[in-house]
């Protein structure tokens, strides 16, 4: 089965799109057989940027994202793995009053106001000139949980006084632990209300031909539980661990103490061939059978996904791709339209299923299939 | 002296008006560009009307009736479903004579085929419901179960021919404004009335619907419900549910089932709150995206069912193969929503005759093919599924 690809909406046939669309046409048809590597909407003009209400769903921001970025940055942020939830079926039940559609769910002692959290994202100055200060004003404005990256490219102090929501922060194992571990206290002074450790991650991101001089500059700090209970240690708010991938580590961590599990490969963004993280969720969450809250990433780009993961036993998803999609398309305002359209696309979705609220909806919402 | 000047300003000029100009808009539409489009007496699958329809009916009436729900995954897999379930045919067998004729919820059928309720059938054809009533008649008598949604009244439409016609519902919030329609379609002649269970969200995501309404002449742009509650879903009908279908079961004085059923759970519901049959569908994908395909959930529903109510279906059907799997998995009739429709825009009421009669012709060669003569003689030793 095809992976679907967004559709394009409203087109414009001004001369001026007309004309560009021509051109790009004769740009085409001389590069026979090569796939147009630019924007993937049929007739659109290159180089145009729909006005945010143009776009029907989350999907088309990345076309927008694509324009408005360099090819390498885009390529950053550029499609993510779908593939499992097209093996994900839902299961509509009929004639179940829906009215009093509600979205939120209790975690770590606060109410959120949808399931939807918006993820960790280092250097977000690549995607916008303000950086994550536009994207914690847009999750703000959608109510949204916002995980700050320890990589971020605008200090946590600044983007804390911009927040009207709730922030969380993520930081990334480092050699010099007691850096680390004062990090995240001036996290938490800022008024980060949890921490997520990213695991399974190890050396950093490095780009061109891998080499063993590379490997060793971006040599990765040791890790073992001993570290993650050094870390822990004296941080008063609850730490999740993020990149956990399978039930017998969940199982581990949640011995050790940890107070939340994020399942993530990284947006798969480290290894190629690594298992989807919506699809080791299912193990994850009975392995552990309600103990602390499971969260899950990668690929989330439309309401019935979320409602997919919730089903199979999430309490919250987190968005990283969509979000920079519309903080790189249309800034704050961009953050705050994709995180509102999956709030209402979950909302309908549920409407459509017949669960008034989150609890309603059951492992056996949904149906998976064999590959 | 020449009069032609071929100077580049001129000819960038001209470039220029050429690019303005409707002709231009023509080719950007392939739809427009056929030379010939084939006529009647050449359609010989139910297919072949989509790309008439295709070429006749102006975009926004093809694009309406061609797109689904959200990135269409549901569309798409009510197609790939059949895919998913083979034929075992028999050969030494006697099928110099084939039954079709049966009877659903007090309605004699020459074929286990109806029309599917859709909406609007005057952005069709002129003639809308009335030519779709006429030639399903005309098709042995076909059952049309006309839609709730009708481009004329119910009253008018059940009058335009002899044939039968069942009811589409689309509940009103209130009881009373409910039982006023039921009680004007039944006056009127219905045999039977189905209510539409899906459909909850009145607004979807239909990308395919809205691209090119911004261009048509007034300026039409996706509708945009109004809500009441902070995640910004339109109410629409979210406030189904058993209770109110409870109150209004009273009203129907015939056949009453329900439509857009894709659980066994539902299925059983439906039965204990005293409806008479069960309708599998998931509205041609129009409704919940990422649902399952009809033909995958039928044998779980007819499971549940046992036999106590007949069990229809829709989504996807296009030829007499497709219908056969779905009688072999347990379905007592098919309809056909988007094919009767392609017929309709394509060539009015000959369309929609032809292609009944087409489907009808191909079930009949279906049952022969496979050596099952009788519809009694078809059951699930016919196929071999492989759903996933």
């Amino acid at each position: 089965m095809k992976t679907e690809l967004p559709m394009k909406t409203n087109h414009k046939m001004t001369r001026r799109a007309t004309l560009a669309g021509i051109g790009s046409l004769a740009a085409v048809a001389s590069l026979p057989g090569q796939q147009n590597p630019g924007p993937k909407l049929i007739g659109e003009a290159p180089g145009r940027i729909a006005p945010m209400a143009d776009l029907v769903n989350v999907l088309e921001f990345e076309d927008v994202a694509a324009r408005k970025l360099a090819p390498a940055v885009y390529d950053m942020i550029a499609g993510g793995d779908r593939t499992f939830f097209e093996r994900i079926t839902l299961r509509p039940r009929m004639m179940v009053d829906t009215m009093g559609l509600d979205l939120t769910t209790d975690l770590f002692g606060e109410k959120l106001f949808a399931p939807i959290i918006v993820g960790p994202a280092g250097g977000q100055q690549a995607f916008h000139p303000e950086g994550e200060l536009a994207t914690v004003r847009g999750a703000s404005a959608a109510k949204a949980v916002m995980v700050v990256s320890n990589q971020s490219s605008q200090p946590i102090d600044k983007i804390a006084a911009a927040s009207k929501t709730t922030l969380w922060y993520q930081v990334y194992p480092d050699a010099d632990v007691n850096a680390l571990k004062a990090r995240i206290q001036q996290a938490v002074k800022a008024g980060c209300k949890a921490v997520c450790i990213t695991v399974g991650a190890p050396y950093r991101n490095s780009t061109g031909t891998p080499s063993a001089a590379r490997l060793a500059a971006a040599k990765s700090p040791s890790m073992d539980w001993a570290v993650i209970d050094q870390l822990r240690q004296g941080v008063i708010v609850p730490v999740l661990l993020k990149g956990i991938m399978s039930a017998e580590e969940a199982d581990a961590a949640v011995k050790r103490g940890v107070q939340g599990i994020i399942v993530s490969n990284h947006g798969g963004l480290r290894l190629k061939g690594v298992v989807t993280p919506i699809e080791m969720l299912p193990s994850i969450a009975d392995a552990v059978a309600g103990r602390v809250p499971v969260l899950v990433d990668g690929g989330f780009r439309r309401g019935s996904d979320i409602y997919k993961a919730l089903a199979l036993g999430a309490t919250a998803v987190l968005l990283a791709r969509p979000v920079l999609w519309g903080l790189a398309a249309y800034g704050a305002d961009g953050v705050q339209a994709v995180v509102e359209r999956l709030q209402t696309d979950l909302g309908r979705t549920m409407g459509q299923c017949g669960n008034p609220n989150l609890k309603s909806i059951s492992r056996t919402a949904v149906k998976i299939h064999a590959a | 002296m020449s009069r032609f000047d071929p100077s580049r300003r001129r000819v960038l000029g001209g470039l220029g008006a050429l690019a303005g100009a409707s002709l231009l808009r023509g080719q950007q539409d392939p739809f427009r560009d056929h030379s010939r489009v084939p006529g009647l007496d050449e359609m010989v699958t139910t297919l072949d009307f989509e790309e008439v329809f295709r070429a006749k009916a102006p975009r926004e009436i093809y694009d309406y009736t061609s797109y689904a729900a959200e990135g269409e995954f549901t569309l798409r897999r009510n197609r790939e479903g059949f895919s998913w379930v083979d034929l075992v045919p028999r050969g030494v067998v006697d099928v110099s004579f084939i039954q079709t004729a049966t009877e659903i919820l007090g309605t004699k059928m020459a074929y286990p085929i109806m029309a599917s309720p859709t909406s609007g059938h005057g952005n069709l054809h002129k003639d809308g419901e009335y030519a779709t009533h006429q030639a399903t008649t005309e098709a042995s008598a076909t059952p049309y179960i006309v839609s709730n949604a009708s481009s004329f009244p119910f009253e008018k439409i059940a009058a335009a021919a002899t044939g039968p016609v069942w009811f589409q519902l689309y509940p009103r919030q209130s009881v009373d404004e409910t039982r006023e329609i039921l009680e004007k379609a039944q006056a009127a002649g219905c045999k039977a009335v189905a209510i539409t269970m899906d459909q909850q969200a009145t607004y979807y995501e239909r990308p395919g619907h809205y691209r090119n309404l911004v261009e048509t002449p007034g300026g039409r742009t996706p509708r945009r419900p109004t809500f009441h509650n902070p995640y910004r879903v339109p109410e629409g009908r979210l406030w189904y549910s058993w209770k109110f279908l409870d109150e209004i079961r009273p009203f129907v004085k015939v056949p009453f089932f329900a439509k857009g059923i894709l659980t066994a759970e539902d299925a059983e519901l439906c039965i204990e709150h005293g409806l008479n049959g069960v309708y599998v569908s998931n509205h041609g994908g129009r409704s919940v995206d990422y649902g399952p395909s009809t033909l995958e959930v039928l044998p779980e529903i007819v499971t549940a069912v046992r036999g106590r109510v007949p069990v229809i279906i829709d989504s996807g059907f296009r030829s007499g193969s497709d219908i056969l799997k779905a009688l072999a998995l347990g379905a007592s009739a098919v309809c056909v929503g988007r094919t009767a429709r392609w017929g309709l825009g394509a060539f009015g009421a000959p369309g929609v005759k032809r292609v009944f009669e087409i489907l009808q012709a191909e079930l009949v060669m279906a049952m022969a093919q496979t050596g099952r003569p009788t519809l009694a003689s078809i059951d699930r030793t016919l196929v071999k599924t492989r759903f996933r």
